[in-house]
């Protein structure tokens, strides 16, 4: 009863968890503008995921994983259904979740066929891999109820059904070592711990070997995504940035039960990994350009950013591909070479920053 | 008739046998500007306060147009065409703008109506944006001033004092300000004016005069002077390259997250505001008058509240929280250095131990039953010698106290505290140069300790000096952040007014 006294109380005032805020980038997340100024090494119709094994980069773009060696990119192998996540195993191997609800493990890139295939009824939205302890695999299922190309629906339905799971390599067994997590969408080993991102609660958390969670960063301004390691540290990306708009609609049950009954999916005032292609899409009103400057607090609708992170997982810095940029829904990021490899998923863009010039843009 | 309308010779004034100011000639000049310089306890304020008939000299001369005078006063004073324009506020705060102007010329039928109408048009004269009809009271401190020197001006006095006129006032209406003086000068009236704020010194006065421990040091034309002149003159030392010196060659790196501010929001002045500080940086912010930089980490600090409905969050270390009272701020590890130390920082008739003291009772949940004397003694005594206050006891009021050392039993009670983050407001407003250093030192020491500092101040100098990072305040929120190496005064300045 008295909940519920708190639930009506918060609603009312903007309080608790009806507060309708946002972080703001500062600090280390201060915008700047070099994933806008990044090379664009290729351009896909469905770029998902990225992975290395030190000597070339795997792209998964819609059904087809495809090989990039500094220069030329060519087709390695192509599936019946779109690739989900990609990554590449410590003894040379190769996984692919197709289309959330298996994974095929390849001894090689090149291998003929899987040695390995997962296909648990409980996958649903695998959307991330990563090489876990000893001989497995560790997954991050973003929903049991909506699948991956319905992401936005599972944040619009507030979903809490994110996993957790670790694929036995040997055994062929999958294991939920967390679940009820706010859309789990990127994994990486850290230590003896396992880095998840949990999109809907802008955070990431450390989860130990029993899965017990601990929050390691949190209250970002952004839906953060995949994980992958850098030199003594994370490579963090966020697919696109919060906004007040956005949290408020979050909070307004009615109106978005009416929204994702009325309106068509591409026109919800909900994040997108593009922008600017039509009319009919929603604006947040504010001040996007003042004095013939487009200020920094604009509202974006879609947004570009990777975060580097220390091996603690504090922030360092970021990479910005702000509101009036292209380089915006970034859902992967490796390092290889000196150079960082990310993808925009909203232009299809595949960019490279090489990290000697990051620095030097920072220092300046 | 003499070029020469004020002169002091030999003035000497003891307060209980211990001079303020001993053998000080000075002359004034018809129609000149004429800035007086010293530090904080140098015998500025007694020297102008004898001018303006507030105090008498215990020995020594004055002259006003080659004539003895001996004001005792202020209204002796005036009549002698001396105003004085004080650093605290001598205006009635119950009265309106307009009768605050004309009291003590009240006539004895007084219409309200005339009295409003004839502010209105003396105000828009001297450019200064002041409702006649507006309470003082309810005034911010910039307006305030600006009555007092509207009032100055009224008096048509020939010789006209300030003392620290600026340091209220945002840039633009400092700009008034000295285009009024200059008016005034172009008129033929005098000013005497002290200011802390050096470059102030250099760009208005025709001479400059610098006091150091009550005695005079020397009186030049300005052109000859430059900062770092007027400084070792100042203090007998070089501090050039300690004050506000070259540009920062490195900064800190930012540790975790101690504090969000979330669109934050309190009608009028905090809009929407949002802001994160770091452990182990000097964030530093600056903004205008009325940007709502202190109304943000007032809030923060639970000084004030934040709107009622939709007021935005406040997360220290991860936890959303709310003050209702700055109790639990306190104990919660946020310190809040005020900017009004007279007002808000300290008991000015109590003890600096029992002050510093005060500080860590707040700390306590329920403070305490008995209170030890002993402990008060021990931890004041502690604090002095840390922070070097310069008092003769620990028993000795803090009203006794110059600025600076008043400001550090400020920064003591809130030390005293342990704090995880301190809010330093305007640190220096109103404290001499040497004591500045000293300030900023341990200011840049708790940051060097892993402390989340944050520095606000309309100084863009001190801001530039001290902070790692900058975010800039306009309208009642951050509008943009620097790092301090690649911020200017002109990028900053920029982001502050577009």
């Amino acid at each position: 009863m008295i909940a519920a006294l708190r639930t009506f109380a918060d609603h009312l005032l903007g309080r608790g968890d009806a507060t309708i805020t946002v972080p703001s980038f500062d600090g280390a997340l201060k915008p700047n503008q070099i994933l806008e100024k990044a090379e664009i090494v290729g351009q896909f119709d469905a770029p998902e995921d990225l992975a290395t094994d030190g000597k070339a980069l795997y792209i998964a773009d819609g059904n087809t994983v495809r090989r990039f060696d500094g220069t030329a990119t060519t087709e390695l192998r192509r599936f019946d259904r779109s690739i989900t996540a990609l990554c590449c195993l410590p003894d040379g191997g190769i996984a692919v979740a197709l289309e959330g609800r298996e994974v095929q493990v390849f001894t090689t890139p090149a291998a003929p066929s899987a040695a390995v295939t997962f296909s648990d009824p409980l996958m649903n939205a695998i959307n991330a891999l990563a090489p876990g302890p000893g001989k497995t695999l560790v997954a991050t299922d973003g929903s049991t109820a909506r699948p991956y190309r319905q992401w936005v629906h599972d944040l619009m339905e507030r979903g809490r059904t994110g996993r957790v799971l670790v694929l036995d390599l040997a055994s062929g067994s999958v294991r939920t070592v967390a679940s009820g997590l706010r859309y789990a969408f990127g994994v990486c080993a850290a230590g003896s711990d396992l880095f998840v991102s949990e999109s809907w609660r802008h955070r990431v958390i450390a989860l130990s070997a029993d899965g017990s969670p601990r929050t390691v960063l949190e209250h970002l301004p952004v839906y953060p995504s995949r994980l992958s390691p850098a030199s003594g540290g994370f490579w963090l990306t966020a697919f696109a940035a919060r906004t007040q708009l956005v949290e408020f609609v979050l909070r307004e049950n009615a109106y978005r039960r009416r929204m994702m009954a009325e309106i068509d999916p591409e026109y919800w005032i909900a994040p997108k990994l593009k922008s600017g292609q039509s009319f009919l899409e929603p604006m947040q009103g504010a001040h996007i350009k003042t004095m013939g400057v487009v200020k920094p607090w604009a509202p974006p609708r879609s947004y570009g950013l990777v975060i580097r992170l220390d091996a603690g997982g504090v922030p360092l810095y970021a990479l910005h591909s702000r509101v009036d940029g292209v380089n915006h829904g970034v859902v992967a990021a490796v390092e290889m070479d000196g150079s960082l490899f990310a993808i925009a998923k909203g232009p299809g863009h595949l960019l490279r920053v090489r990290l000697a010039m990051i620095e030097q843009e920072l220092r300046a | 008739m003499s070029d020469t309308i004020l002169a002091l010779r030999k003035a000497t004034k003891l307060y209980a046998g211990v001079p303020a100011i001993e053998n000080v000639d000075f002359e004034l000049r018809r129609g000149e500007i004429h800035a007086l310089v010293g530090e904080n306890g140098a015998g500025k304020s007694t020297l102008t306060k004898v001018m303006a008939g507030v105090v008498t000299l215990t020995s020594g001369t004055m002259e006003v147009d080659g004539v003895e005078a001996a004001p005792r006063t202020p209204l002796e004073a005036r009549h002698l065409g001396i105003a004085m324009v004080f650093q605290e506020n001598s205006l009635v705060p119950t009265m309106t703008v307009a009768q605050n102007l004309f009291l003590g010329q009240e006539r004895f039928y007084n219409r309200l109506r005339g009295i409003y109408i004839a502010a209105q048009q003396f105000l828009q004269s001297l450019n200064f944006d002041v409702t006649p009809t507006a309470t003082v009271g309810l005034l911010g401190a910039a307006k305030k001033q600006m009555v007092e020197i509207a009032r100055a001006v009224l008096h048509e006095a020939k010789v006209i004092i300030f003392d620290e006129p600026t340091a209220t006032l945002t840039p633009e209406e400092k700009k008034y300000f000295f285009d009024l003086v200059r008016d005034l000068k172009r008129r033929g009236v005098s000013i005497v004016f002290i200011s802390h704020a050096l470059e102030e010194a250099l760009i208005l006065a025709d001479r400059i005069t610098i006091l150091r421990d009550g005695k005079h040091v020397v009186t030049d034309d300005a052109a000859n002077f430059d900062r770092a002149r007027i400084v070792q003159a100042m203090v007998g030392r070089d501090l050039s390259n300690t004050l506000y010196g070259s540009r920062k060659g490195s900064v800190r790196p930012a540790g975790t997250r101690v504090l969000t501010v979330q669109n934050l929001k309190m009608a009028p002045m905090v809009k929407n505001n949002s802001l994160s500080v770091f452990a182990g940086q000097i964030t530093g912010v600056f903004g205008l008058v009325g940007a709502g930089r202190t109304e943000t980490f007032k809030i923060v600090a639970g000084v004030l509240k934040r709107d009622f409905f939709h007021g935005g969050e406040v997360i220290l270390h991860g936890k959303p929280v709310r003050y209702r009272v700055p109790a639990p701020a306190v104990r919660a590890g946020i310190a809040y250095v005020t900017e009004d130390r007279k007002v808000e920082g300290f008991f000015e008739t109590m003890s600096v131990a029992r002050n510093i003291y005060l500080g860590l009772l707040a700390k306590l949940p329920g403070g305490r039953f008995f209170l030890s004397g002993r402990e008060a003694e021990k931890v004041g005594k502690s604090w002095v010698e840390r922070l070097k206050v310069r008092a003769t006891g620990n028993d000795i009021k803090v009203v006794e106290l110059s600025g600076g050392n008043q400001q550090k039993v400020v920064i003591a009670k809130s030390l005293v505290q342990e704090p995880d983050l301190i809010i330093f407001d305007e640190p220096t407003r109103g404290v001499d140069v040497g004591a500045i250093v000293e300030i900023h030192e341990l200011i840049q020491r708790l940051a060097d300790e892993g402390k989340a500092v944050v520095m606000i101040s309309s100084y863009l100098p001190e801001i530039m000096a001290l902070s790692d990072r900058i975010l800039v305040s306009r309208q009642g929120k951050v509008v943009e952040e620097f790092s301090a190496l690649d911020a200017t005064e002109e990028k900053i300045m920029y982001a502050a007014v577009h």
